[in-house]
């Protein structure tokens, strides 16, 4: 568990130190909703390697990690750009054999993080007749204990070695809240062991004091905050600002080969200037009609 | 192609088809990526089924109404919900509760004879041709709730196969009882809905069958664009249009920004216009 003394608020490369080539790191969100984008195109600038991506059903998140050649092997529970179409590069890395992936469901992931959150060695699942036990024979295991004529399956536990995370606004001692659902991000940072989240903006404690409800990750499960303004851009931040059509579009234009993605992180995550300079790319005027709600042009 | 088309887009249709089978009281739930699956709902609840409730499976938003369909993940929702619940307590009924939800409805990258469910990969899983979104909740929807409906936006041979490449949702399995005989809960899918026709699953043998066709469409035009024999009744029926009163509750108190009109417009119809 984190300390819950002093300031959780540090800059993206100190909070990003905590991530070493080969971990298993956890993505949070929903598809295009609260991926922790900023700490993504971090952990690219930084060149990390050979991840373990254990990711929530997510889009833009794991798929820039697995087209940026930062994985080794992803779990997939669900991976889309919904109506923009397939992962781009997800697509491209499982096709070619280059990417170990680890398939997943909803019951597993959600048993695996809930007997890890536990401290637990597995969750037991029921068998829900799948190919999943067959292509993944690690991660579904017959149970010992069947229930009468239902079969049943372990699940083993998932404690990632680091969990990502966006929520909407936070205060000095690392109470994230959240604008919108919470998905799995609670259940996340209860079975890492290291919790990461990015926000878009710091708030006095009295704000968070003020709705309470709003706080989806006490500060007991954070060990690191990152105030990162639309970091989660090209997604959404629930309540906050709109996933960026135009970009995402681009963003799979830009992932039809390796060569042109190559070019696209170049320029939106490689490049000097980090998270600031990203800002001005995109800029100010497209990033205020995300916030600015009703017609986006 | 359905002949009288000009009134309705696709996903309208198969919104109101939908709709139509649902039933006062029951409990269903829509996931991610799922405006038709909102719109049904929704439009059951403004016409037959006052009492349905649904829930969002990404935000846990239970009968959010309003007349906008939105992304069932959206924060928006909770504004016109009647409560929100967490993922990981509603994992609970989800994953593990056999026949909490009357049913669910489930898009496909391939459906079978069986009305198996694959969202995972066309061809090998370790080298696939073509590497789907993955299977999310489908697995125990498709296992757990007391029925489920396979809608599809195409119906042709790449999506109707004899055989799914990867179950990532049981339907019937292998016909007949193998579904209950493997040790999964009755139940199953009860219709395919597909911009050519209803289709249902006969009860002894499972195998899919024609239940009707959509105006102007050919037996022999299914029989191409499905990858295995369907089962065809003595005489098949019309589907029955989306009628007046269906559409106007649609596109007034359900979608009034007219989504799923330009999301889900007629398939062949759209790429006879860009020719």
């Amino acid at each position: 568990m984190a300390t819950t003394k002093q300031s959780k608020i540090v800059d993206l490369d100190t909070a990003l130190s905590a991530v070493e080539d080969g971990m298993t790191v956890g993505i949070g969100g929903w598809i295009f909703h609260g991926q922790p984008m900023a700490l993504i195109r971090g952990l690219v600038r930084r060149g990390a390697r050979d991840l373990r991506l254990v990711p929530a059903p997510g889009s833009v998140a794991p798929d820039m990690l697995i087209g940026a050649g930062c994985v080794r092997e992803t779990a997939c529970v669900f991976i889309s750009f919904e109506h923009l179409g397939l992962a781009p590069n997800f697509r491209r890395a499982a096709q070619s054999g280059t990417l170990g992936v680890l398939e997943m469901d909803g019951p597993g992931i959600a048993g695996g993080l809930r007997a890890g959150a536990c401290d637990l060695p597995y969750g037991l699942i029921p068998d829900l007749g799948t190919d999943l036990p067959t292509v993944n024979p690690q991660g579904y295991r017959k149970a010992r204990i069947q229930e009468g004529g239902r079969p049943l399956l372990e699940v083993p536990a998932i404690k990632p070695d680091i969990v990502l995370l966006h929520g909407q606004q936070a205060d000095e001692e690392g109470n994230v809240q959240y604008f919108g659902s919470g998905y799995f991000d609670l259940l996340m940072a209860q079975a890492a062991k290291h919790v990461i989240c990015s926000v878009d903006r710091l708030v006095p404690a009295s704000t968070v004091r003020h709705n309470a409800r709003l706080t989806k990750i006490p500060s007991a499960f954070v060990h690191a905050v990152v105030v990162t303004p639309f970091g989660a851009h090209p997604g959404c931040s629930p309540g906050l600002y709109a996933q960026d059509e135009a970009h995402l579009a681009a963003y799979v234009a830009a992932s039809r080969d390796q060569a042109s993605f190559d070019a696209y992180l170049a320029d939106h995550a490689r490049q000097a200037g980090g998270e600031a300079a990203y800002r001005d790319r995109i800029g100010a005027n497209a990033l205020a009609t995300l916030s600015a709600g009703g017609a986006v042009p | 192609m359905p002949a009288s088309t000009a009134g309705f887009a696709l996903g309208e249709m198969l919104a109101v088809l939908l709709a139509r089978d649902m039933a006062d009281g029951e409990k269903a739930i829509v996931g991610t990526n799922s405006d038709i699956q909102v719109a049904a709902c929704n439009l059951a609840r403004q016409r037959h089924a006052p009492h349905l409730w649904w829930v969002s499976g990404p935000g846990g938003m239970t009968n959010p109404t309003e007349g906008v369909v939105r992304p069932a993940a959206d924060a928006e929702n909770i504004a016109v919900a009647q409560a929100v619940m967490d993922l990981p307590q509603m994992i609970d009924f989800i994953d593990w509760k056999v026949h909490f939800f009357d049913f669910a409805i489930l898009g496909a990258l391939q459906t079978d004879r069986f009305g198996n469910i694959n969202t995972v990969c066309v061809g090998e899983h370790a080298r696939p041709r073509l590497r789907g979104p993955g299977t999310v909740g489908i697995s125990a929807l498709c296992g757990l709730s007391r029925r489920f409906y396979i809608m599809m936006t195409r119906h042709d041979r790449g999506a109707f196969v004899p055989r799914v490449d990867f179950v990532c949702g049981a339907g019937h399995l292998e016909g007949g009882s193998s579904r209950t005989d493997f040790g999964l809960p009755e139940g199953g899918p009860r219709l395919a809905v597909t911009p050519l026709g209803v289709f249902d699953f006969e009860p002894a043998s499972k195998a899919m069958r024609i239940r009707s066709l959509h105006d102007g469409v050919t037996l022999e035009e299914v029989r191409d664009n499905t990858g295995f024999d369907l089962l065809v009744p003595d005489t098949i029926p019309r589907t029955t249009p989306p009628d007046t009163e269906e559409l106007f509750m649609l596109r007034r108190a359900v979608d009034t920004t007219g989504v799923l009109a330009a999301k889900f417009p007629w398939p062949r119809a759209e790429r006879k216009a860009v020719r």
